[in-house]
């Protein structure tokens, strides 16, 4: 649509529905006869103001020029040459009235101001009607329309639409407001969705957005982690066809996190937190819809995990020790990112005892031993996410977190012949020519990531255990956000 | 009033659902013939019953307790365990 | 149309038959559902048909709705 064009010379916008706009009309006329050419656009009453004649009048019926040009508050006065506007004022004010028209006195016997009323194109009870009717064009998603005796959230039922859990429906008004959360255009191309790798616009994640329940503030966020599932290095593809439990589990830095209200600590893994629970199930819808990967259809796990839904948090980095997770990643410290890992959990690690970094660590090491299987070492990779209170044993002793990865890495440094298939009378295992006489790492190098997160108080830390990793699994990728 | 929704999908299918697969031929199959109860619509399906039969068709039959709303969710079910095809009339 | 469209998404075929007046409103109800059933159309009008008409229209219905029952051929 157009952008409806304003005659030159002198325009005023008005409602008779509007004491300040009742109150200019004879000034109106005054500019009308000594100034001219003056254009008078009503929002309401054609016929308003009776002052002007009707030459000069004109009705802005369908509000498509006051909200094109702006007009918030009437009456409005603007000058315009060229097509182009070149001053307004705003309400009646006799001196910027006097100088946009250039003419002297005006309005004598009226207040030297007036505020005036609220425009009719910004009236919050049309605001979503105007603005699909003047920017539904923006959009480019097939239109679904629900029919009156419809009930439009089992539509999204109906449609496979839904994780399983009801969804906000996601008219075009609620679109539109999600897309200003990010000033990148709707028809950008984010990313390809496996598994089907459909390209998912802007707009389209922002569908998913809105019907994740997610408000407009984290779309930055969500765009992020889309970006982060479909790259080569996290394989969100393979990690669809896999058999085993994981699912994305998405970390945000950064001060984008506090912004828009995220959950760093108290039940940070749990329900409660609207960022939290909706920017991890905005990810999963997009890969649904876009993508294509249904459980049942590639998605074939054995037993999925409830993190499926949603497994979003942020790292507490003020009470933290330590670099965040974006810092080590190569960001830099001021920067948002989001970071995706393939994973599911969480396992406890209690430790209530520990006074001391060298008995905690060896807690860490016992339960990281078992994660996956005791027996099972060098594929999988997993997220150790440490609470303050353990964080403080290790900072109270000096230990950085390169320091605590290392005592880990030499704690999980692991006798192959415990590791060999068959060993302990288990069948599982690493086969014996690789084990025999061998120390194996838990973890290859890159593997174990650590974050640190949790509410203050809880002498536990959590196990997040991953997917396969390397070349034919997945790696942690992160991100920046970008606005 | 019409809600409209944008589809969240990557629009690789149509908006619509496709149709269940349909069987080559009648043979060993059974008919459902579901009664919407609006009147004069028993006697299209009797009708319709003999017809089919004739063909070597198993026909049953069911009715549903109103025309004003979906059949309920037990007669829809036992209607799906117990036919293979269904022929729902008469509306008007 | 919702019976049939439940038939349909438990992998059960079916039709339904109404009366040529329907024909707009199970054509917006389709689009509403997201599906297109099956459907034969009989001439309006029905409720004052004698049973004799109401065996010749079901005779007439016999091949769409075979048609719209079994696979094309």
């Amino acid at each position: 649509m157009s952008l409806p064009r304003l005659p030159d010379g002198l325009v005023a916008v008005v409602k008779r529905d509007c004491p300040t706009c009742q109150l200019v009309a004879p000034v109106l006329g005054e500019i009308a006869a000594r100034g001219g050419p003056l254009t008078v656009y009503s929002q309401d009453d054609a016929g308003f103001p009776p002052s002007v004649t009707a030459s000069s009048r004109a009705r802005d019926e369908d509000l498509a020029l006051s909200w094109h040009h702006h007009i918030e508050t009437v009456p409005t006065l603007l000058r315009v040459e060229g097509g182009v506007e070149a001053g307004r004022a705003v309400g009646w004010v006799r001196r910027e009235w006097e100088e946009l028209t250039a003419l002297s006195p005006l309005g004598s016997g009226l207040p030297a101001h007036r505020p005036g009323c609220g425009s009719m194109s910004a009236d919050p009870s049309l605001a979503d009607r105007l603005r699909v009717r003047f920017e539904g064009g923006r959009l480019a998603s097939r239109r679904i329309d629900v029919a009156e005796l419809e009930d439009e959230i089992e539509t999204a039922f109906e449609r496979g639409w839904s994780d399983g859990l009801p969804v906000v429906p996601p008219t075009p008004a609620r679109v539109l407001r999600m897309l200003d959360g990010t000033s990148r255009a709707p028809d950008e191309i984010v990313a390809a969705v496996p598994p089907d790798l459909v390209p998912a616009t802007v707009e389209k994640i922002a569908v998913n957005a809105v019907m994740a329940g997610c408000k407009s503030e984290y779309l930055p966020v969500v765009l992020a982690a889309v970006e982060a599932a479909c790259t080569d290095s996290f394989n969100m593809h393979g990690l669809l066809c896999t058999t085993y439990f994981s699912g994305p589990v998405v970390i945000v830095n950064g001060p984008i996190a506090a912004r828009i209200g995220m959950n760093s600590g108290i039940n940070c893994f749990g329900q409660g937190n609207r960022a939290n629970a909706t920017i991890g199930r905005a990810l999963q819808l997009v890969v649904r819809n876009i993508g294509g990967g249904l459980p049942g259809g590639i998605d074939r796990a054995t037993f999925g995990a409830p993190g499926k839904v949603s497994f979003c948090f942020a790292e507490d980095e003020d009470a933290s020790p330590w670099e965040p997770l974006s810092v080590e990643r190569g960001f830099a410290r001021g920067a948002s990112t989001v970071s995706l890992v393939a994973g599911h959990g969480p396992s406890a690690i209690i430790d209530q005892i520990s006074r001391g970094p060298e008995s905690l660590a060896r807690s860490f090491a016992a339960v990281l031993r078992a994660a996956h299987h005791p027996k099972l070492v060098m594929a999988m990779g997993a997220l150790l996410v440490v609470s303050p209170e353990h964080a403080r044993v290790f900072a109270g002793a000096g230990w950085s977190k390169a320091r605590l990865r290392g005592e880990l890495e030499a704690l999980l440094l692991l006798d192959g012949d415990e590791l060999a298939r068959g060993a302990g009378g288990i069948d599982e295992g690493i086969p014996a020519q690789v084990a025999a006489g061998r120390k194996l790492p838990k973890f290859i190098p890159g593997d174990l990531a650590i974050v640190h997160a949790g509410g203050r108080a809880g002498m536990f830390s959590a196990v997040i255990e991953g997917w396969v990793s390397g070349a034919r699994g997945s790696q942690l990728t992160t991100v920046e956000v970008r606005a | 009033m019409t809600i409209t929704l944008l589809d969240p999908t990557g629009e690789r299918r149509p908006a619509e659902r496709p149709r269940a697969r349909r069987p080559a031929s009648l043979d060993g199959h059974v008919i459902g013939l579901l009664d919407i109860s609006k009147p004069r619509g028993d006697v299209f399906l009797t009708r319709l019953a003999a017809l089919l039969g004739a063909r070597g068709a198993g026909v049953r039959r069911y009715a549903k307790p109103t025309f004003a709303k979906p059949a309920p969710a037990d007669l829809r079910r036992q209607i799906a365990e117990e036919c293979d095809l269904v022929i729902e009339a008469l509306a008007d | 149309m919702h019976d049939i469209a439940d038939f349909e998404s438990r992998d059960v075929p079916g039709v339904f038959v109404a009366s040529s007046e329907f024909s707009e409103a199970a054509a917006a109800q389709a689009r509403a559902l997201g599906v297109d059933p099956a459907r034969v159309l009989v001439p309006h009008p029905i409720q004052d048909r004698t049973d004799d008409e109401m065996r010749a229209l079901a005779d007439a219905a016999l091949a769409p709705l075979l048609a719209a029952l079994l696979a094309a051929v």
